[in-house]
């Protein structure tokens, strides 16, 4: 085929109307559609990130850290995991529609990577001081349904541990302490303790151990009195299932 | 005529866009031949090269919307190019590179190697060298050395950032005159 006769034949095939352009409108849907997807990616980035830094400052997690090396495994059956997959899965969604964006191949990739991973985790750390996190939390737990979106992502905060326990103390007796939890009242057994408390577990106090769960049972090996403000997520949860009582000292 | 010649590639695809598609042959006239030089370090069977070279003008007109006249026309032809060749080589898991009869003095000025062989024998090794160094390698090379694409070009073209074409093509470079070293 010579230099003229592809040219006939493309431009036949073009002013014969067989092929015609793209209207522009496809090409303004596609760029916006991409745009949106990446800024909705970002947005709930933040959002999970801010979500996850929240439940561990908020919830029992952490603190079973502090009972060193044997809290770990509470510490593990504890963790946001749904909270921070979904959070890197948006990430990495943001990560690919950046990589399809026009500009994106100017700079190494690997910075654009950690600037965008940068910024979502400043900005979920700013946000942890909005409030926002606490209204999700007071959202998901309503029967309003735009709030119970966020309640199987909120929910693990407050589920059974079988290696850790968290709840306000209702009744103590010989060798044994019962204590409410978000979900139920928890009998916790401490004639297995291996450390002493600083403080004894009092009626009213709210309380960590690790341990395992048998049965109805919790078999502490170490347990904690806990300032209840450290643990806001478990005392709203207590709260939210057997009202704030309020405890007369002995 | 000779106000068309004076238009800029982005003038002409912003008329076309606009008002007259028949401008769309001016286009064609610009990139045939370099299009042709490009694809066929690629394509080696001249029909097949023709059926991709149709492709892409026809692919390129269709989509002139998507095409932002505040950049360079021709790197984004050659990238609609590119990728084409791209999957053509994929269709047929073909590897081979073929040069014109005297592009392996581009290899051979640019990169000192002082052959003393054949001229014929030193075109089969720079292609059998091409060939056997990495795709990412490769296709800066090509662009730089045959179709004298700037650095920022190549970039637009194979979407890489400027400083990593630089470096892909000095060690292509380097990858290269060591495997013609060798032979």
């Amino acid at each position: 085929m010579s230099n003229n006769e592809l040219e006939k034949k493309v431009m036949s095939e073009i002013t014969s109307g067989r092929i015609k352009l793209r209207s522009k409108y496809i090409f303004f849907a596609e760029k916006l559609g991409l745009g949106s997807a990446f800024v909705l990616s970002v947005l709930l980035a933040v959002l999970f990130f801010n979500l996850a830094l929240f439940y561990l400052k908020a919830s029992d997690n952490l603190s079973y850290l502090s009972f060193g090396s044997r809290g770990v495994l509470a510490f593990l059956g504890s963790f946001p995991y749904l909270l921070i997959v979904s959070m890197v899965v948006f990430i990495f969604l943001a990560g690919l529609l950046l990589k399809r964006s026009d500009v994106s191949y100017k700079k190494p990739f690997g910075y654009l990577a950690l600037g965008l991973v940068g910024f979502i985790m400043l900005s979920g750390s700013v946000m942890a001081f909005s409030g926002i996190p606490e209204r999700i939390e007071r959202e998901s737990y309503s029967q309003r349904p735009s709030g119970r979106i966020f309640r199987p992502f909120m929910r693990h905060g407050l589920g059974e541990r079988r290696r850790g326990v968290a709840g306000r103390v209702v009744e103590t007796g010989d060798g044994y302490i019962n204590i409410q939890t978000p979900r139920s009242v928890v009998k916790v057994v401490l004639s297995a303790l291996q450390n002493q408390p600083s403080e004894m577990p009092a009626t009213g106090k709210f309380v960590t151990a690790i341990g395992e769960k048998k049965g109805d049972v919790f078999m502490a090996l170490n347990i904690r009195v806990m300032n209840e403000r450290d643990l806001p997520m478990i005392r709203r949860g207590v709260h939210r299932r057997f009202g704030e009582v309020r405890f007369r000292r002995p | 005529m000779a106000v068309l010649a004076k238009l800029t590639d982005e003038q002409i695809v912003e008329a076309v866009r606009l008002r007259d598609k028949e401008l769309y042959s001016e286009i064609i006239r610009r990139y045939q031949a370099k299009l042709t030089h490009y694809l066929r370090k690629f394509i080696g069977n001249q029909d097949e090269l023709e059926d991709v070279l149709q492709v892409v003008f026809i692919k390129t007109y269709r989509n002139l919307y998507g095409f932002d006249t505040a950049k360079r026309f021709s790197s984004w032809i050659y990238r609609i190019a590119h990728n084409e060749a791209v999957n053509q080589i994929k269709k047929y898991s073909r590897k081979a590179i073929s040069l014109d009869e005297n592009e392996w003095e581009l290899i051979d000025d640019k990169m000192d190697v002082n052959e003393k062989t054949d001229a014929s024998l030193f075109k089969a090794k720079v292609e059998r060298g091409l060939t056997m160094i990495s795709k990412k390698y490769r296709d800066p090379i090509v662009l730089y050395f045959f179709e004298q694409k700037t650095y920022e070009e190549i970039s637009d073209i194979l979407r890489l950032p400027r400083n990593t074409v630089g470096t892909l093509i000095m060690r292509g470079k380097g990858m290269l005159r060591g495997i013609l070293a060798e032979d």
